[in-house]
C-alpha cells in the first residue's frame, strides 16, 4: 500500500521504487551528491538540527539534537543505527517505507553516518519483516554496485557501508539500548543510562539511533533545505508524519500528513473511511499503544506532538487504533496487558512481575472474578510500576490501562460486576 | 547443522562487525533453517563456530520468540492476537485453528501429525491487514476468517516441505 | 555475602553532599549505596554486588529520591556528586521501596518456614524492614518443579528466585566458567546451565553465598540447620597457602558448613572461596579418623585414651637412643610449631626440628623481593605467572587474575611447560618441563619493560631450578616497582620459615643413626615426595604421630595421638603472602582427640618441663617475643582480618639447602603438582564426589605411544628415588616427553619418584 502526501510521496508513487533505476527516476539519490559536494559534516548536522525533525520512533526527541550528542574528538568508530524494530502496536508505517521505498532509507542513513562521521550502519529490522528486510539487502547489494555504499562514496573520500541485522521477535529490541544488546549478539535487555548510546553505543563507540522513518525524512531535506521542512506544519512539530490506523474503521492503512495540519477527526474519518455505519468511537490509541487512551471527546485535535500532549495522550509512534462502542475497554486493555507482559524482557523486577500481575487481575475481571476492592488495588499497581523501572516499557503498560480506567471506570464496574463476554468483531469484509 | 556449515555461512558477514558476538543472531538463525528449531547439536555447533559457550549461546536463544529451542511443527502458523487484530477477529480464527488442529487453546502447539505448529504472535505489524497471519518468516497475509484461515492451513499441510526453515 | 564495597571515609578526594537532611562527605565517585552504606543509612539492595562487577540496576531496590533528577534514581548505579542532595526515606523514596519489595514478593512462594536461607535472608530481612507490611497479590503465583540439582552440591529452587542475576553474572564475568546464564524472558526468566547440565566447575559455590534468596541452596546443608539454632565462626580455610578467610558454621558442635564471609577480606580471598575449600569439610570425618589414640609394641596395635598414650610416647621420648626429631607438616600451625621449638629447647633438648616442604635456601633471595599482597594484583597492568597452575594449586588465585585481566585490561601472561586453567585470558609463554631457565630472559624482559608489574612464581618450580629463581629475583628486584607472590605449595609453609624451621636436616640425622626417635606433627613422611627415602632414613626408629587421620606414618608409629583438624582447633596460618591469620575453633572433634597444640604441651608435662603457657594464644604471645619472624604480633594485631608478618630477610634460612640429586638428561621430565582438587580432602569429601578421580599419570597422546602405552594403561614409572605404578591418562594441551602427577592423592604414590628436597626428576615410563 503506497504511502500518500507528502514527503515519502515524492519517491513512492504508485509501484514500489524497489530498483535502483526507478528511485533515481523519481528523483532518488539527489541528496546524497549535494551534500558530498557542497555541505560539511558539522553543517550537516545543523541541517538536520534546522529542520525540526523530531524522531519518529516514538520519543519524539529533535533528529539533529541527538546527532550532537556524540562526542567530536572520540578515536573510536562511530555507527549510525536504523531502528526497524517496528513492534509498537497498530503500527506498520516503517514497513512500506522499506518495502516500497527502500533506497530513500539507504540514503538517509548515509546522510547521517557522513554527517557523524561514521563508516558503518546498520538496520535492525525485526525478524518478522523478512520480507522487507529482503528487499533492503537487495537495494544495498544495488546500492554498493553503484558505487552509492562502500568505499569512495560517488568518488569522494565517504567510506560508508550498510548492514540488515534481523532481529528475532522480541518487541522490547525496539528500545534503544535493548537493540544495542540484541545487534551485539545478545539478550535483548535494555542497560542502564547513562551513559547514552551517542556516548557509548553499540561496542561501546559513539552511536546515532535513530527510526526508519526519521532517518528517511533526511534525503528531501537535504535536497529541499531545512527551512522548507521546517515550514511544514507547526513550530514545535514541523513535518510530514506517516500515521498508521487500524482496528474498526473501514479503511486502515497508512496516511502520511502534515503535522497539526489534521484532526484526529480527519485522520479516522476521511482517510481511513471512517467506521460503520452505526457505531461511535469508543477509544483512540493515538500514538500505538504504550500511550494513553483518548476517546471521543478528543476527536478534534490535531495531529502534532503539543497538541495531542495537550489531550493527555502522545504521538508516540504515530499508530493509531481505534475501537467503536461495540468493543469492550476492559478486554482491549487485557490485550494490551498480555502484550506487555510477553515482551517484558524480565530484567528489572518492577517490569516483569508488574506486567505479570496486570495481567492477572485482569484476566479475574473478564472472567467475572474480581471484586471491586480489585480496582483500588490496581490504581496502586500502577503506581508501584511507574517510575520504578529500567526502562519505559512497563510505563507503555501503565499509560493505556490507567487512562483507560481514569476514562471508562464505569465499564470497570459493569465487568467487574459481571464479566465481560467477547464481542463480535469487526470481521473482514463487513 | 554442523559448526563448519556455520562458519562457512558466517565467514563473508564476519567483517561487518567489530564484535564477533554479533554473529550469533545470524548464526542461531540460520542454524535453524535445517530442522526449523535449534537441537541441543545445532546449539553447540553455533557455540563452537561463534567462540561462545553453548550456554550462552542457548540464553540468547531462548530469549527471542521466533528461536524454537523445543521441536516445532514443518509450518509454524503465527496469529496475531493483539488489539488491533483482536478487534477485527483474531480470537475467532485462533479459536477455529485450534480447534481444527486439536490444539491446546490456552497455549497453542502443535498438531498430532506434526506437520503444523499453531501459536500466538503479539502485533505482527500488519493491523491494516487484520486479523493476519504469518507462515514462518513468509510475508504476512491477512485479512482472514476462520474459514479462510482454515484453509490456508490446509494448503500448508498439503505443500511439500520448504528447502530451508527461515522462521 | 558482600553487599556494600568498602569505602574509604578519611581519603582525601571527600566530597560534601547531602543525605536525609545531613551534610555529609564521601569520596567522589562512589556509587551513593555504597556511600550510604559506609555512613550508616542503609540503602536496601538485591541486584547490586560490588564484587560481581559494575551495577546492572535490575532488581530497582534501591530507589531514592536525587534532587533535580527525574523520578527515583537506582542508588546503586548513581555516583556520588559535589553537593547532591539525596533523600533514601522520604516518601517517595519509601514508596519506590514498597513498591519493588510487594512485586518482588508477588511471585515469591514465602515459604520462609522450610527455607534454608529463613533467619539469614535479604530478602526476609528487608521486607521486614523496607517492605509494605502486608502483600495484597491474590493471583496465583508461579509453579516450578520443586528444587532441582543445579549440581551435586548445589540445589536451585526456581520459585524462590529474584532474578538478582548475581548467580549468573558471578558465572560470567567472575568465575568466567561461562555455564550459567538467564535463559528465556520476561516472567518465565529463569537460570540454567546448557540444556540442563550439571554446573560443575572450580567456584561454583560463590552463587550459594551471593544469592540474596533462598534459591540457591548447598545440597548437604539442606535442612541440616537454621540460622537461629548455628554459631558462625570466621576461620581460615587450611587447604592451601592462599589462607581465604572463611566463615564456619556450627550446630551441635559439628562443622555444616563453610562460606565466604560476610565481611570478606580484600586483601585475600575477597569473600570467594573454592569448592574444595567450601566443601571439603564432611572430609574432617571420613575414613581414616582418628577416633581414639594408639599404642604399638610387639602385640600389636591397641586403642586406648589419650592419657594413657600420652604416658607411653613419654616413655618412647624418655628412652630414645639419642635426640629426638620433630617433623612439622605443611599444614602444622605456628602455635604447634612454635611449642615444638619450645619442647627442643626444654623438655627435648637437643631435639632437631624440621618441617615436611621445600628448602628455603634456593629461594631465599627471591622471597627477599618486594613482596604484593593478593589485592594489589587488582591494579595491575601486567601480570606474569611463572609456572605452576594457581586454578589447581592456590585456586582462588584464579579469580583474581580473571578479574585484572577482565575488569582492568591486564595483561596476563604464564610462563611454563602447559595450558594452565586460565589459557583463555594469558599469554603464554612456553617453557619445557623443568627449562624455565631457558624462558627466564624473556620474563625478565617482559618484567624490565612494565610498569608496576605483578610476579607470581612457582615454589616447587623455581626452587628446583634454583639458576632461575636467583635470575627472577634480579630481574624483579631491578624493576622498582616489581612486586611478587609466592604460589606456595603448603598451607602453612610461610608460617613455619618465619620460625626458622628447615626442611633439610632432619632425614639426614635419622639416616645418620644419630636421632632416637621421631615425633611427627601433621606430617606423614612416609607419603612424602621421597618417601622411600623417609623410609629408609626411619628404619625402625620409634616415632610418635600427632595425626588427624590414619596415614603411612601412623600405620606404623609406636604411639598415635588423635588430633584435631584445622576445622576444630585454634591456631595460626601464615598465607603465602605472608599474611598470619587466625584459625578458629569450629567442630568439636572426636571425643577421643584433642588439640596438636594441646597434646605437644602435654608431652612437655608429661615430660616433666612443660612450657610456661597453657593456651594457644599466650603460645603464640611467647613465639612472638622469640622469633623475629613474627614481627612481634599478637592475636589482637591479627583481629578476624590477619596482619601481614615482615618480609623475610634475604638471609633468612639461607642454609636450608637441599641436597640436589642430579635429574640427568635421559628419560622425562617429571611434573608434580600439588593439586587442590585430587588431594586427601577433596578425595575424601563426599560433597565433592564431581571431583573424585583416581590419581593417574597424564601425559601427550606422543609420549604415551612411544613408551607403548594407551589411555587407560597401568604404567610403571621409575625415577632414581623410586618406583610408582599409575594409570595413564592422555591429556590434551600437554608437552611432549613429560610425565604430570598429583601429589596428595590418597592411595596413590607418585610421591616415590621424588627426592625429599625436591628439585628436577626424570623418569622411565613402561608398559
Ligand atoms: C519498549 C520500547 C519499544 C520501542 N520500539 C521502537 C521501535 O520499534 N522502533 C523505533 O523506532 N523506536 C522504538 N522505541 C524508541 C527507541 O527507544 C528510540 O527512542 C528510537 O529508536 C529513537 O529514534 P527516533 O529518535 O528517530 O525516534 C521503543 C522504545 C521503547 C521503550
Ligand atoms: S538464583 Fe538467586 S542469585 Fe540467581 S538470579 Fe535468582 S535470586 Fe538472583
Ligand atoms: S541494587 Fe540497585 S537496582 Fe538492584
Amino acid at each position: 500500500m503506497p504511502i500518500m502526501n507528502n514527503v515519502y510521496r515524492q519517491r513512492a508513487a504508485e509501484k514500489p521504487l524497489v530498483t535502483l533505476d526507478d528511485y533515481r527516476a523519481a528523483g532518488g539519490y539527489t541528496a546524497l551528491p549535494k551534500a558530498l559536494a557542497d555541505v560539511e559534516p558539522d553543517d550537516l548536522q545543523y541541517v538536520f538540527m534546522r529542520s525540526g525533525l523530531r524522531g519518529r520512533g516514538g520519543a519524539g526527541f529533535p533528529m539533529g539534537k541527538k546527532a550532537s550528542f556524540l562526542p567530536k574528538d572520540s578515536k573510536k568508530a562511530k555507527y549510525v543505527v536504523c531502528n526497524a524494530d517496528e513492534s509498537e502496536p497498530g503500527t506498520f508505517k516503517d514497513r512500506d517505507i522499506m518495502a516500497f521505498n527502500p533506497f530513500q532509507l539507504l540514503e538517509g542513513i548515509t546522510l547521517a553516518g557522513y554527517a557523524i562521521g561514521a563508516e558503518r550502519g546498520y538496520i535492525y529490522i525485526r525478524g518478522e519483516y523478512e520480507h522487507q528486510a529482503r528487499v533492503l539487502d537487495d537495494a544495498v547489494r544495488q546500492a554498493r554496485a553503484a558505487g552509492l555504499l562502500g568505499e569512495g562514496i560517488l568518488k569522494s573520500t565517504l567510506n560508508f557501508d550498510i548492514t540488515v541485522y534481523r532481529g528475532a521477535g522480541a518487541y522490547i529490541c525496539g528500545e534503544e539500548t535493548a537493540l544495542l544488546e540484541s545487534l551485539e549478539g545478545k539478550r535483548g535487555q535494555p542497560r542502564l543510562k547513562p551513559p547514552f548510546p551517542a556516548v557509548a553505543g553499540l561496542y561501546q563507540s559513539p552511536t546515532l539511533i535513530n527510526n526508519v522513518e526519521t532517518l528517511a525524512a533526511l534525503p528531501p531535506i537535504v535536497e529541499n533545505g531545512a527551512d522548507w521542512y521546517a515550514a511544514l506544519g507547526p513550530e514545535k512539530s514541523p513535518g510530514s508524519k506517516v500515521f498508521s490506523i487500524s482496528g474498526h474503521v473501514m479503511r486502515p492503512g497508512n496516511y502520511e500528513i502534515v503535522l497539526g495540519e489534521t484532526t484526529l477527526r480527519e485522520l479516522i474519518f476521511v482517510h481511513a473511511g471512517g467506521l460503520r455505519p452505526g457505531r461511535r468511537v469508543k477509544a483512540v490509541w493515538v500514538g500505538g499503544s504504550s500511550v494513553p487512551v483518548l476517546g471521543e471527546g478528543h476527536l478534534d485535535t490535531p495531529l502534532d506532538y503539543e497538541s495531542i500532549q495537550a489531550a493527555g495522550s502522545a504521538l508516540g509512534s504515530g499508530g493509531c487504533i481505534v475501537m467503536d462502542d461495540s468493543g469492550c475497554i476492559v478486554r482491549a486493555s487485557l490485550r494490551l496487558a498480555t502484550f506487555y507482559r510477553h515482551e517484558s524482557c524480565g530484567k528489572c523486577s518492577p517490569c516483569r512481575e508488574g506486567t505479570t500481575w496486570l495481567e492477572k487481575l485482569l484476566m479475574r475481571m473478564i472472567a467475572g472474578e474480581a471484586r471491586m476492592e480489585d480496582l483500588e488495588m490496581m490504581e496502586t499497581l500502577f503506581g508501584r510500576i511507574s517510575g520504578k523501572t529500567l526502562c519505559p516499557l512497563a510505563e507503555g503498560a501503565v499509560a493505556p490501562i490507567k487512562s483507560a480506567l481514569n476514562m471508562f471506570r464505569d465499564d470497570f464496574v459493569r465487568v467487574v460486576e459481571n464479566g465481560s463476554p467477547r464481542p463480535e468483531p469487526m470481521m473482514a469484509g463487513a | 547443522m554442523t559448526a563448519d556449515e556455520i562458519r562457512a555461512y558466517l565467514e563473508p558477514r564476519r567483517h561487518e562487525f567489530a564484535d564477533p558476538r554479533s554473529l550469533v543472531m545470524p548464526a542461531l538463525k540460520y542454524a535453524q533453517t535445517t530442522r526449523g528449531h535449534l537441537s541441543r547439536e545445532d546449539l553447540d555447533a553455533v557455540a563452537e563456530a561463534t567462540g561462545f559457550t553453548p550456554s550462552f549461546v542457548e540464553s540468547v536463544a531462548s530469549f527471542y520468540d521466533r528461536l524454537y529451542t523445543q521441536p516445532v511443527g514443518n509450518r509454524v502458523v503465527s496469529v496475531c492476537i493483539t488489539l488491533s487484530c483482536m478487534l477485527r477477529g483474531s480470537d475467532e480464527v485462533w479459536d477455529h485453528l485450534c480447534e481444527k488442529e486439536g490444539i491446546d487453546h490456552h497455549h497453542g502447539g502443535t498438531s498430532a501429525d506434526g506437520r503444523i505448529t499453531i501459536q500466538e504472535a503479539q502485533c505482527l505489524g500488519y493491523c491494516d491487514k487484520a486479523p493476519c497471519i504469518q507462515v514462518d518468516a513468509d510475508e504476512t497475509l491477512g485479512p482472514f476468517t476462520p474459514d479462510s484461515a482454515a484453509a490456508l492451513v490446509d494448503e500448508l499441510r498439503a505443500a511439500p516441505d520448504p528447502e530451508e526453515y527461515w522462521r | 555475602m558482600a553487599d556494600y564495597a568498602p569505602v574509604d571515609l578519611t581519603a582525601e578526594n571527600l566530597v560534601s553532599f547531602e543525605l536525609n537532611g545531613e551534610k555529609v562527605q564521601a569520596p567522589a565517585g562512589t556509587m551513593l549505596v555504597d556511600a550510604c552504606h559506609a555512613l550508616g543509612v542503609e540503602v536496601p539492595i538485591f541486584c547490586y554486588e560490588p564484587r560481581i562487577g559494575p551495577p546492572v540496576g535490575a532488581c530497582r531496590m534501591c530507589l531514592v529520591e536525587v534532587e533535580g533528577m527525574r523520578g527515583l534514581q537506582t542508588a546503586c548505579s548513581t555516583p556520588v556528586q559535589p553537593d547532591m542532595v539525596v533523600r533514601t526515606t522520604s516518601e517517595l523514596a519509601t514508596q519506590g521501596q514498597e513498591s519493588v519489595l510487594e512485586l518482588l514478593l508477588a511471585n515469591h512462594p514465602l515459604d520462609c518456614p522450610v527455607c534454608d536461607k529463613g533467619g539469614e535472608c535479604p530478602l526476609q530481612d528487608r521486607t521486614f524492614r523496607f517492605g509494605p507490611g502486608k502483600s495484597r497479590f491474590h493471583e496465583s503465583k508461579r509453579h516450578f518443579l520443586k528444587p532441582v540439582e543445579l549440581s551435586s552440591r548445589i540445589a536451585l529452587d526456581r520459585e524462590r528466585c529474584i532474578s538478582c542475576f548475581r548467580c549468573v553474572r558471578f558465572s560470567q564475568e567472575v568465575a568466567q566458567d561461562g555455564q550459567l546464564t538467564m535463559q528465556e524472558r520476561g516472567g518465565r526468566s529463569e537460570i540454567a546451565t546448557f540444556s540442563g547440565d550439571a554446573y560443575e566447575a572450580r567456584f561454583t559455590g560463590n552463587i550459594i553465598d551471593v544469592c540474596p534468596v533462598g534459591a540457591l541452596t548447598s545440597i548437604p546443608y539442606r535442612f541440616v540447620a537454621r540460622p537461629w539454632d548455628v554459631t558462625n565462626t570466621p576461620s581460615v580455610c587450611g587447604l592451601c597457602p592462599v589462607g581465604c578467610n572463611t566463615e564456619l558454621t556450627l550446630r551441635e558442635g559439628v562443622v555444616r558448613r563453610v562460606s565466604g564471609r560476610d565481611e570478606p577480606n580484600y586483601a585475600v580471598e575477597e569473600g570467594w572461596l573454592c569448592d574444595v575449600g567450601r566443601w571439603a569439610y564432611d572430609s574432617a570425618d571420613h575414613t581414616g579418623r582418628l577416633h581414639r589414640a594408639v599404642v604399638r609394641d610387639a602385640n600389636g596395635a591397641r586403642e586406648t585414651n589419650m592419657a594413657d598414650a600420652l604416658s607411653a610416647a613419654t616413655l618412647v621420648l624418655q628412652r630414645a637412643d639419642g635426640p629426638v626429631g620433630i617433623l612439622l607438616g605443611p599444614a602444622a600451625t605456628v602455635e604447634e610449631a612454635a611449642i615444638a621449638l619450645d619442647l627442643a629447647g626444654g623438655a627435648l633438648r637437643g631435639a632437631v626440628v624440621a618441617r615436611l616442604g621445600i628448602p628455603a635456601g634456593p629461594l631465599a633471595p627471591l622471597r627477599a623481593t618486594r613482596r604484593a599482597e593478593m589485592g594489589d594484583i587488582d591494579d595491575a597492568q601486567t601480570v606474569i605467572v611463572v609456572g605452576g597452575d594457581p586454578s589447581l594449586q592456590q585456586p582462588v588465585v584464579e579469580l583474581r587474575l580473571r578479574k585484572a585481566a577482565l575488569r582492568r585490561g591486564a595483561r596476563i601472561v604464564t610462563v611454563g611447560s602447559r595450558r594452565t586453567g586460565l589459557a583463555d585470558v594469558a599469554e603464554h609463554v612456553d617453557a619445557a618441563p623443568g627449562a624455565l631457565h631457558a624462558a627466564i630472559s624473556d620474563i625478565a624482559a617482559r618484567i624490565a619493560a612494565s610498569a608496576e608489574p605483578v610476579v607470581l612464581w612457582d615454589e616447587a618450580e623455581l626452587a628446583a631450578e634454583p639458576a632461575a629463581a636467583d635470575a627472577l629475583a634480579t630481574a624483579i628486584a631491578a624493576n622498582g616497582a616489581a612486586r611478587q607472590i609466592e604460589l606456595g605449595q603448603d598451607p602453612n609453609g610461610a608460617g613455619l620459615r618465619a620460625l626458622g624451621i628447615p626442611a633439610t636436616g632432619l632425614r639426614d640425622a635419622l639416616a645418620a643413626g644419630r636421632l632416637g626417635a621421631l615425633i611427627t606433627v601433621h606430617a606423614d613422611p612416609r607419603s612424602a615426595p621421597g618417601r622411600d627415602a623417609w623410609d629408609a632414613a626411619l628404619g625402625d626408629v620409634p616415632v610418635v604421630s600427632v595425626a588427624t587421620h590414619v596415614d603411612a606414618t601412623t600405620d606404623r608409629a609406636t604411639v598415635v595421638l588423635p588430633s584435631l583438624t584445622l576445622w576444630e582447633q585454634e591456631g595460626t596460618l601464615v598465607s603465602m603472602t605472608g599474611r598470619a591469620q587466625r584459625v578458629r575453633r569450629g567442630a568439636d572433634g572426636p571425643d577421643g582427640a584433642a588439640p596438636g597444640w594441646e597434646i605437644l604441651i602435654a608431652l612437655g608435662h608429661y615430660l616433666g618441663a612443660p612450657p610456661a603457657y597453657r593456651t594457644p594464644g599466650a603460645a603464640f604471645a611467647a613465639a612472638a617475643k622469640a622469633h623475629p619472624g613474627l614481627g612481634g604480633l599478637t592475636y589482637d594485631d591479627m583481629g578476624t582480618l590477619g596482619a601481614p608478618l615482615p618480609p623475610p630477610a634475604a638471609d633468612h634460612l639461607a642454609g636450608d639447602a637441599g641436597e640436589s640429586v642430579a635429574a640427568g638428561s635421559a628419560g622425562l621430565a617429571l611434573v608434580a603438582v600439588r593439586d587442590v582438587h585430587a588431594g586427601r580432602a577433596a578425595q575424601g569429601s563426599e560433597a565433592l564426589l564431581a571431583f573424585h578421580a583416581p590419581a593417574a599419570a597424564r601425559v601427550s597422546a606422543a609420549t604415551a605411544e612411544r613408551a607403548r602405552l594407551t589411555d587407560g594403561a597401568t604404567a610403571r614409572i621409575s625415577s632414581p628415588h623410586g618406583e610408582a605404578t599409575l594409570p595413564v591418562r592422555v591429556a590434551p594441551g600437554l608437552p611432549d616427553d613429560a610425565v604430570f602427577v598429583a601429589l596428595g592423592t590418597p592411595g596413590a604414590a607418585p610421591e616415590s619418584l621424588l627426592g625429599p628436597d625436591r628439585g628436577p626428576v626424570r623418569v622411565e615410563l613402561r608398559p
